[in-house]
């Protein structure tokens, strides 16, 4: 067995400093560390699993020895992935958040922007896994409301995962908050919250 | 033993790390105690506010609050700037105008050149100046390592005393002040962090809050308290506690110091956020997509922090441009105040 590093008697970041130059210079299979403190054995925990290192702590009494043991990583087992689980999680490489202003695409005439919008929904699922939140403000919203052919077109989306939200505003403005039919009413921080999360928001 | 190459860091147990008394023992050391009574002692011991409240007049009541603490930085000079920052935020908190100081200090005269002390009360006169506060005495005692810190008194009109208490569903959360403080000053004793952030964050650190709680003060403000040791989340449970509301927090939007989330993946993690995190942990609910490390800052015990103000919904995005216009910006929305669920902080 190999000694423990003993790092009792340590303050923060004191153990993971002298965890940090041992495996630098002498990049151990395992290291067996000694701590008095729950922080400091929290600390060590992370810095190993930084490092790609096992983790294994033992009580002992006041007192804490943490055993890191380093992972070969080519020898890593593949975690099996259920379908399901694939499609429900939405592991799209980036998250796309298309955000639906109006009830037409584009300006010029009228007629020709309801259609062109409403082929636009229908063919939004071709962005695949990495269509991540479809939001409606304005007159937008009225595609998730009753009476509207979108309706089914957005819960095929839903379906497959994509998050949809409705400004809750902006259907109390046109009197159609009880008409909605799919998504879900969102406000104005969590628009802003999503345009944070999302790699790109797109705007119509 | 010259100012120059002295690491005022390194001389001390504690920086960010256990600088403050767990808020658990301070609790069972306060708990129960027979306190004075007085009805013109407006905000007490027993709020857990930022700064006492006492009236003297109809018109007038002074606002009263002392901290000090064990060095987060290597400079003398920003040590001291820092910790006038830090003990004036109090008053600026609460809304009110600081007036005098007195220094308080505990000094290692047997290790140290005093000419490091002169350079650190220096730096605290210098933010002293800045707030149009004037220097009235103070209190110097040996002691092994050092500390430094004010005990600073204001006025405050007692009608409009701003307290951590009175959230109203719907009021916006605004912060204005990046979160890793406790993180960075750790890193910056293990010698890991570079000069660049370490003036970005000593910059922050001794910026006042004077300027924001200014330009607060023409807003529907309703709460407001600084993040200080007990960390974003801590402080936070402190509105949230008996407020009859809830919050939501959404934690992609709390500005944050990027350097600090990789130290957390690393654990250069302070006590304090442990022990923070054990004493309100309970009162969070994270969404499980929240990463580690972000909760983590969420519960880093800062030091001199920024205010965080809860304000009228309507008003939110005016007041954030305020302070962006004053300079301040960092400043964010990164919540809001909710009816349900009652007196738990949602993180998503």
């Amino acid at each position: 067995m190999i000694n423990d590093l003993d790092c009792r008697g340590m303050n923060c970041p004191e153990p993971v400093l002298h965890v940090r130059n041992i495996i630098i210079k002498e990049s151990p299979a395992s290291l067996s560390v000694l701590v008095d403190n729950e922080a400091a054995c929290q600390n060590v925990c992370r810095f190993f699993e930084h490092q790609n290192f096992q983790v294994i702590t033992e009580k002992l009494g006041t007192e804490f020895r943490i055993v890191g043991t380093r992972v070969d990583v080519a020898k890593v087992p593949e975690i099996p992935f259920p379908a399901v689980a694939v499609k429900e999680l939405r592991v799209g490489v980036k998250k796309i958040m298309v955000l639906v202003t109006s009830d037409y695409m584009g300006h010029g005439d009228d007629g020709l922007g309801d259609m062109l919008m409403f082929n636009f929904l229908k063919t939004l699922k071709e962005m695949g896994p990495d269509l991540w939140r479809l939001v409606f403000v304005n007159r937008g919203v009225s595609f998730t409301a009753e009476g509207s052919e979108a309706v089914p077109i957005l819960q095929e989306l839903a379906g497959e995962g994509v998050q949809i939200f409705a400004c809750g505003a902006c259907l109390a403005y046109f009197h159609i908050l009880d008409k909605i039919q799919v998504g879900e009413i969102t406000n104005m921080l969590d628009i802003i919250t999503g345009m944070k999360l999302a790699d790109s928001v797109i705007t119509i | 033993m010259t100012n120059k190459n002295i690491r005022l860091t390194q001389t001390v147990k504690g920086a960010g790390c256990a600088a403050k008394l767990a808020p658990g023992d301070l609790a069972r050391a306060l708990c129960g105690l027979d306190l004075p009574v007085d009805q013109n002692l407006l905000v007490g011991l027993d709020q857990a506010d930022d700064a006492g409240v006492y009236r003297v007049s109809d018109d007038v009541a002074l606002v009263q609050t002392i901290d000090f603490f064990p060095p987060m930085v290597d400079d003398p000079y920003s040590f001291g700037q820092i910790a006038a920052a830090n003990a004036l935020s109090d008053v600026y908190a609460m809304g009110g105008t600081p007036k005098t100081a007195m220094n308080i200090v505990a000094f290692p005269s047997k290790t140290m050149d005093i000419s490091v002390l002169r350079t650190i009360i220096d730096g605290g006169l210098s933010k002293m100046r800045e707030a149009g506060v004037v220097l009235v005495g103070g209190h110097t005692v040996e002691d092994s390592e050092l500390k430094y810190g004010l005990s600073v008194t204001g006025y405050i009109h007692p009608n409009r005393i701003l307290t951590k208490k009175n959230l109203q569903t719907g009021d916006y959360l605004i912060l204005t002040k990046p979160l890793g403080t406790g993180i960075v000053s750790t890193a910056i004793k293990a010698g890991m962090a570079d000069q660049s952030l370490i003036d970005r964050v000593t910059l922050a650190m001794a910026t006042l809050n004077r300027e924001a709680a200014l330009v607060m003060e023409t807003f529907s403000v309703h709460a407001c308290t600084d993040i200080t040791g007990f960390g974003f989340l801590g402080h936070l449970a402190e509105m949230v506690v008996d407020s009859g509301h809830g919050v939501r927090i959404r934690s992609a939007l709390v500005p944050m110091y990027s350097e600090a989330l990789e130290w957390a993946d690393m654990g250069l993690i302070p006590a304090g956020t442990y022990n923070n995190r054990s004493f309100r942990g309970a009162f969070v609910d994270f969404d499980t997509n929240v990463p580690q490390r972000v909760q983590d800052l969420l519960f880093d015990p800062q030091t001199s922090g920024g205010l965080l103000i809860a304000v009228a919904a309507n008003e939110a995005v005016k007041l954030v441009d305020a302070l962006k216009a004053k300079g301040i910006d960092a400043a964010a929305i990164v919540g809001e105040v909710v009816a349900e669920p009652v007196e738990r902080i949602v993180v998503e």
